[in-house]
């Protein structure tokens, strides 16, 4: 049986198909995640797993329990992070998790126990008499992810965790993300960072426009660009005309352009890199950067929608 | 189990806010005190004060017996305070108000004494004014008798052939009739009738307390209902849902917190007017208990629907004012419902705050047992239920 099973979920806002018959499954005790630009659909998948949205079509299963037939029974496997700091700001740390861990049907000495075992977790202990609403953006982030631990779950949601703060606390996340998978945890984890999903996963879903376009390893998606290399270029001028002309250059096989960087997905960098260099000098542009970069899942997600996974 | 740590847990964030307190206690308190000194104000005020009528007594004959006879007698009354004046001066004390009316004596009243015909007085009074009515009854009756004491005189001297005993005979009929009314059979006492005191019993906060009870329990979904509207903007309602908690144990649990918030307030307002104000509820205590509790369920089911409706706190503000305002204006918590007219009394009476205000004064002010508590009880808790209704019915639509 897998931890999480997906089949053919759909969801619409009136007439955006915010999730377009998505599928996708997760073992017991690996993470997965998925990964995707802003309004791929990844939030509202997470949603209808957690019981949040309801699906149009389709359903899926948490150990076993059907969202829709069972949702109780699905939710007591579930410890949801959402994306937004889902917490009471006037209550200390400690009165947030003690709550919380009610509400996930902890009580007496068991709830002190666990809310202790969390604190510690989250590296919080010293500050847990403290309001969060005092509490700086990162440590907010490490409560609001303990207060989906305090009852064990078998899985664990984690929407955007990382979203807005700085490199410590991003750090300590991921850290904690690793040692929950270590204890046996299976979590299913959205990102739009390429660098979280191929540290961390077990599996990548790559979404985009509400659909799961492919899934894999990070290396059997990384084989699906055929060994291509990302090359990022800048400009001296706002280049449309060169745009263009690098569109027909021999070796580019895709290209996109995202906040004054040029992204160009190429075969051999030795070999195209000059005729970029002539065919922008042609228009009386100059090329200011470049960076060549390895195939990652950057290059995939370009690869897959000719676009920037930034855009 | 949850319902309550739900609502433990959304009192615990109510009350750590010490303004709230001000709020909830303080000035219901105060305003509580306000309405009823002016309550009292509007009332005679004065215990001491004369409530005499005045009766200026114009005579310009004042030395002549049968004056002497009628100013004595008036003088008795526990209700008249005559006061001789010259018909100048009295006239302008009537207009002035000082005087209720003007007796005048007619000139040559005294001349009686040999047997005359009874010449008539006039009484200057407002004619259509209570006031007016009172002093006419209270002269009547001695006047009457003074002429009757009058022809019996005559009569006598007549029979007697002899004009000297018309005087002794009209002390002796006078003496007979002085006797008579002593008697008391029918005593006519100066009784203005205070309308108020028929709303209020005998004390104004009968109607302060129970009014501005009902008024800031409605007042309190302010604090209440912000909660829930937090509860949205944090996202913790959404991180609730993902919990295995069902949708109607999150909304039975906030209204759980409001009813035990507005009535927390109740029954501190109630223990303040019983033992400060002397506002008897424990005359009835458990049909107050029973009109409180029912109370307090209405204004927490309707603030579980402001919290569901609201989309801010500026909206739950404008809800809670416009419920306060409606519901305390027209349920009659201001002034008695009796006193308004009878289509915005008609219409008052829908109210649920005017079933609670009839609940409370079944019991202070009409003092009666605890089956005049189930009535209103009983349409409270339907208004409860359909608010209650509403709100599960709204909050399961809501957009999260």
């Amino acid at each position: 049986m897998n931890a999480i099973e997906v089949r053919h979920l759909k969801k619409s806002f009136g007439e955006l198909q915010a999730v377009q018959g998505v599928a996708f499954a997760a073992e017991k005790g690996e993470i997965l995640s998925l990964l995707g630009p802003n309004g791929a659909g990844k939030s509202t998948t997470i949603s209808m797993l957690s019981g949040l949205l309801a699906p149009n079509d389709g359903d899926a299963a948490i150990m076993g329990h059907s969202i829709r037939t069972e949702p109780e029974a699905a939710k007591a496997s579930l410890g949801v992070v959402p994306q937004d700091i889902a917490l009471y700001p006037d209550l200390s740390a400690r009165e947030n998790l003690v709550f919380w861990g009610k509400m996930y049907g902890l009580r007496g000495a068991a709830l002190k126990t666990r809310v202790d075992e969390v604190l510690d977790i989250i590296g919080l202990r010293d500050r847990q008499k403290d309001a969060v609403g005092k509490f700086s953006g990162g440590m907010k982030r490490r409560v609001n992810i303990g207060a989906a631990l305090l009852h064990k779950p078998q899985v664990v949601i984690m929407d955007e965790p990382t979203v807005g703060i700085d490199p410590q606390s991003r750090r300590h996340i991921l850290d904690n993300v690793k040692e929950l998978n270590r204890q046996g945890m299976t979590v299913l984890y959205t990102t739009h960072y390429m660098e979280e999903a191929a540290e961390l996963s077990d599996h990548i879903a790559i979404m985009d426009s509400g659909k799961v376009i492919a899934y894999g390893t990070h290396d059997e998606l990384i084989k699906l660009v055929n060994g291509q290399t990302r090359i990022d270029l800048t400009l001296n001028v706002e280049g449309a005309d060169v745009l263009d002309a690098w569109k027909v250059v021999e070796g580019v096989n895709g290209i996109d352009s995202t906040d004054g960087v040029v992204t160009v997905l190429v075969s051999d960098s030795n070999l195209v890199l000059p005729r970029l260099f002539e065919a922008a000098g042609k228009l009386g542009a100059r090329i200011t950067s470049v960076d060549i970069q390895e195939p990652n899942l950057e290059t995939v997600f370009l690869h897959l929608t000719g676009r920037a996974l930034r855009d | 189990m949850k319902i309550l740590d739900l609502a433990i847990k959304d009192l615990s964030q109510i009350l750590r806010d010490k303004k709230v307190l001000l709020f909830l206690v303080a000035m219901p308190i105060v305003f509580t005190l306000f309405m009823g000194f002016a309550y009292n104000a509007g009332e005679s005020g004065d215990e001491n004060a004369d409530t005499r009528l005045g009766l200026a007594y114009v005579d310009p004959q004042p030395d002549s017996r049968l004056s002497q006879m009628l100013f004595a007698r008036l003088e008795e009354s526990d209700a008249l305070k005559v006061i001789r004046l010259e018909q100048a001066e009295a006239l302008d004390s009537l207009r002035r108000g000082e005087v209720v009316g003007v007796l005048v004596i007619p000139s040559g009243f005294g001349e009686q004494d040999a047997g005359g015909t009874f010449r008539q007085l006039t009484l200057i009074a407002e004619s259509n004014s209570s006031d007016g009515q009172s002093l006419y009854q209270l002269l009547r009756v001695p006047i009457s008798q003074l002429m009757s004491a009058v022809e019996i005189a005559s009569i006598s001297a007549d029979v007697q052939g002899s004009p000297a005993e018309f005087a002794p005979a009209l002390e002796l009929a006078w003496a007979k009739w002085d006797e008579t009314s002593r008697l008391e059979r029918v005593r006519l006492e100066r009784a203005t009738a205070r309308v108020e005191e028929s709303w209020f019993g005998d004390n104004p906060y009968n109607q302060a307390s129970p009014g501005i009870l009902v008024q800031f329990a409605i007042m309190s979904l302010v604090t209440s209902a912000q909660i829930l509207v937090n509860e949205r903007k944090t996202r913790t309602m959404q991180r609730l849902m993902t919990t295995a908690m069902r949708p109607w144990e999150m909304v039975a649990g906030h209204l759980l917190a409001m009813f035990g918030l507005v009535f927390l307030q109740t029954a501190l307002l109630v223990v303040f007017a019983q033992f400060v104000l002397g506002v008897n509820y424990l005359n009835e205590p458990l049909g107050t208990l029973l009109v409180s509790v029912a109370m307090c369920l209405w204004v927490a089911a309707m603030g579980l629907l402001i919290g569901v409706l609201a989309k801010s706190d500026d909206q739950v503000v404008l809800f809670s004012l416009v419920s306060m305002f409606l519901f305390s204006a027209l349920g009659g918590t201001w002034f008695p419902l009796e006193a308004s007219g009878g289509a915005f009394a008609a219409i008052g009476r829908l109210m649920p705050s005017a079933w609670a205000m009839t609940g409370y004064q079944n019991i202070l002010i009409r003092g009666l047992d605890l089956s005049a508590a189930w009535l209103p009880t009983t349409i409270l808790l339907a208004y409860a239920f359909g608010f209650f209704l509403l709100a599960l019915w709204r909050f399961r639509k809501m957009e999260l």
